[in-house]
């Protein structure tokens, strides 16, 4: 069948639009479906009726007026007239009004088709929207940091008023452009483009990337910018959401700080290798019995040192992370001590637990004491493994250094608590406040196991758990 | 035996360097900054490896300039830096192509192993 085939009378009744079909003096001779469905009417009640009587006159609106008694005559047809009119049986509503003269054979007079689409719901999502967009718009202007939201295409669609202000740019200079065309092309970066153009369609977002360049009355600034992708419940278009966050003064306090550790250190680190030094001058005067005493005074000056590096560089602030802090010490002792040829191999094995600044010296020497001894007497054959470890048990942390060398015998290890009442480990194992103990089995090699307090780490400091 | 040029600004330590590796019979040329040091790189004399501080007085990358400029008046020069700060990425960027570094504080025994590697290479 084709489409002229089909009565017209079946489209009518078929199309969602509400159609009524007024006589020359504006009386409705007939109304589809759509129509009584609409308006909550029916035949009988309308069909006859002068439109503006239908139903208590709430078709007696001004604008339809208009339409028909001033519009209508003069032209065969008018689209999309508007009509707002808070109806009594449907409640407010936005009528989108098509109307046409239509002419039948012999009816010289002709009647009036009006196509009534109600638009209320969509003219009530796009003033919602407007308003959502004016809230995010003032949401946006309230942010101190300069940011923008970028379309699909990676073109800018709002831009905050701290974004205008700080980089001197109007809203017609910003909108519709790449960030890239910006300015002087500063935010022109490849690694940025690349990274920008994944925020969209791999929903991955960018964090902290830094660009530092000279700006239009800012000077040489430092931004950290970061990305994410915004959307709206509800609607498809996806959106970036892209932001300037100036951390030129805080750069600065971070390279101002950065110069006071390195001078402090270059004079800390002088001063160590004055007092080496003069042990050296001690060394060529002393006799022999004495040297590798004096040698070994070198060696924990330089293990020292070599902790006060790994502070300055595990340091959390108030806290010292042990598992990053031992895995540096293993580092600098097998570079200081084993060498690339070497078949001892320094491990750890830490959780990741934190020990305050103050414990952090004495807990490093420790283990370069034990792990030095370890490397020095439990492998003759030049091949074997330390652990380094550390793990919480209960309220205390467990530091062991644990070896599979030659171990020692019985009759050692028994010599051991005796003679560490003065030794340096017992010391450090004193100023830690723990408590240590060996075993050993003669070819298994040799554990120690150094109990210290845990500390818990409230917001305002540190303080041992235990009082 | 080589002829070293030890630049350092503490006069303590670069004498105790230089007494170090006179012991292990070299000859020592000695400078306290980039210009005393550029004097003896200029100079006609014949110098094998130039050990040399990086932070030198107010200069923080003294030494890597130095080097730098020697790399230029002496290509087969051989480098041993030292410096008691922390070696960041960055900073072993400004190293010269080949050379060493020995970190501060240095034992006797450090030095002499660090010049025996930087001579034999």
């Amino acid at each position: 069948m084709a489409v002229s085939d089909i009565a017209a009378s079946d489209i009518v009744e078929t199309v969602p639009s509400a159609l009524i079909v007024l006589d020359r003096n504006l009386n409705i001779t007939s109304a589809n479906r759509a129509f009584y469905q609409t308006f909550r009417t029916n035949a009988k009640e309308t069909e006859g009726c002068l439109i503006y009587d239908l139903g208590n006159r709430q078709w007696d609106i001004p604008a339809l007026r208009t339409l028909l008694e001033s519009v209508i005559p003069h032209r065969a047809s008018v689209e999309g007239f508007e009509v707002e009119h808070d109806f009594p049986t449907i409640g407010q509503r936005t009528m989108l009004v098509n109307a046409r003269k239509i002419f039948s054979p012999g009816d010289n007079d002709g009647s009036i088709l009006l196509a009534i689409e109600d638009v209320s719901e969509e003219r009530a999502a796009r003033k919602e929207s407007k308003r959502n967009w004016q809230l995010t718009q003032s949401i946006v202007d309230t942010i101190r940091d300069p940011l923008v939201v970028l379309e699909n295409d990676l073109t800018i669609v709002t831009a905050s008023k701290a974004f205008l202000t700080i980089f001197g740019s109007t809203q017609a200079e910003t909108f519709g452009r790449r960030v890239s065309e910006l300015g002087q092309h500063q935010w022109d970066v490849p690694a940025l483009r690349h990274l920008m153009d994944k925020v969209l369609p791999e929903n991955k977002p960018i964090e902290n990337f830094e660009i530092e360049d000279d700006f239009p009355g800012l000077g040489r600034r430092v931004f950290n910018l970061n990305a994410r992708k915004i959307s709206q419940l509800g609607n498809h278009a996806h959106r970036m959401l892209l932001v300037f966050e100036d951390i030129t003064d805080r750069k600065q306090r971070e390279r101002d700080a950065q110069m006071l550790t390195n001078e402090i250190s270059h004079r800390i680190k002088n001063n160590l290798q004055i007092v080496v030094g003069l042990i050296a001058y001690e060394i060529k005067w002393s006799i022999a019995a004495s040297v590798p005493g004096l040698k070994a005074m070198q060696a924990r000056i330089g293990a020292i040192a070599k902790l006060y590096d790994l502070l300055s560089h595990s340091s959390r602030g108030e806290t010292v992370a042990i598992d990053a802090y031992l895995a540096e010490i293993a580092k600098a002792m097998s570079a200081s001590l084993l060498g690339n040829q070497s078949g001892i191999e320094i491990m750890v094995k830490a959780e990741p637990l934190v020990i305050d600044p103050d414990r952090a010296v004495p807990l490093g020497l420790l283990v370069n004491e034990l792990a030095t001894n370890a490397i020095k007497h439990a492998f003759p054959g030049g091949k074997g493994h330390v652990v380094l470890g550390a793990a919480r048990i209960g309220d205390e942390i467990e530091l062991t250094v644990v070896d599979d060398g030659v171990g020692m015998t019985d009759k050692a290890v028994a010599k051991i608590p005796e003679k560490r009442g003065s030794d340096y480990v017992a010391i450090f194992v004193r100023q830690l406040g723990g408590t240590i103990t060996t075993s050993s089995t003669e070819g298994t090699g040799t554990i120690n196991k150094i109990r210290l307090p845990l500390l818990v780490i409230p917001s305002g400091g540190v303080e041992p758990l235990a009082a | 035996m080589a002829v070293i040029l030890v630049v350092e600004d503490d006069m303590f330590i670069r004498e105790t360097a230089e007494m170090m590796i006179q012991d292990w019979g070299h000859q020592i040329l000695s400078a306290c900054d980039v210009n005393e040091a550029l004097t003896h790189l200029c100079s006609p004399h014949h110098i094998d490896a130039l050990f040399t501080d990086i932070y030198l007085k107010a200069d923080v990358l003294g030494g890597c300039d130095l080097a730098r400029h020697a790399i230029k008046l002496r290509p087969d020069l051989r480098i041993l830096y030292t410096t008691g700060n922390r070696v960041t990425e960055k900073l072993l960027a400004l190293f010269a192509e080949g050379s060493h570094f020995l970190s501060k504080p240095y034992t006797e025994d450090q030095l002499q192993g660090s010049f025996e590697s930087l001579l034999a290479a």
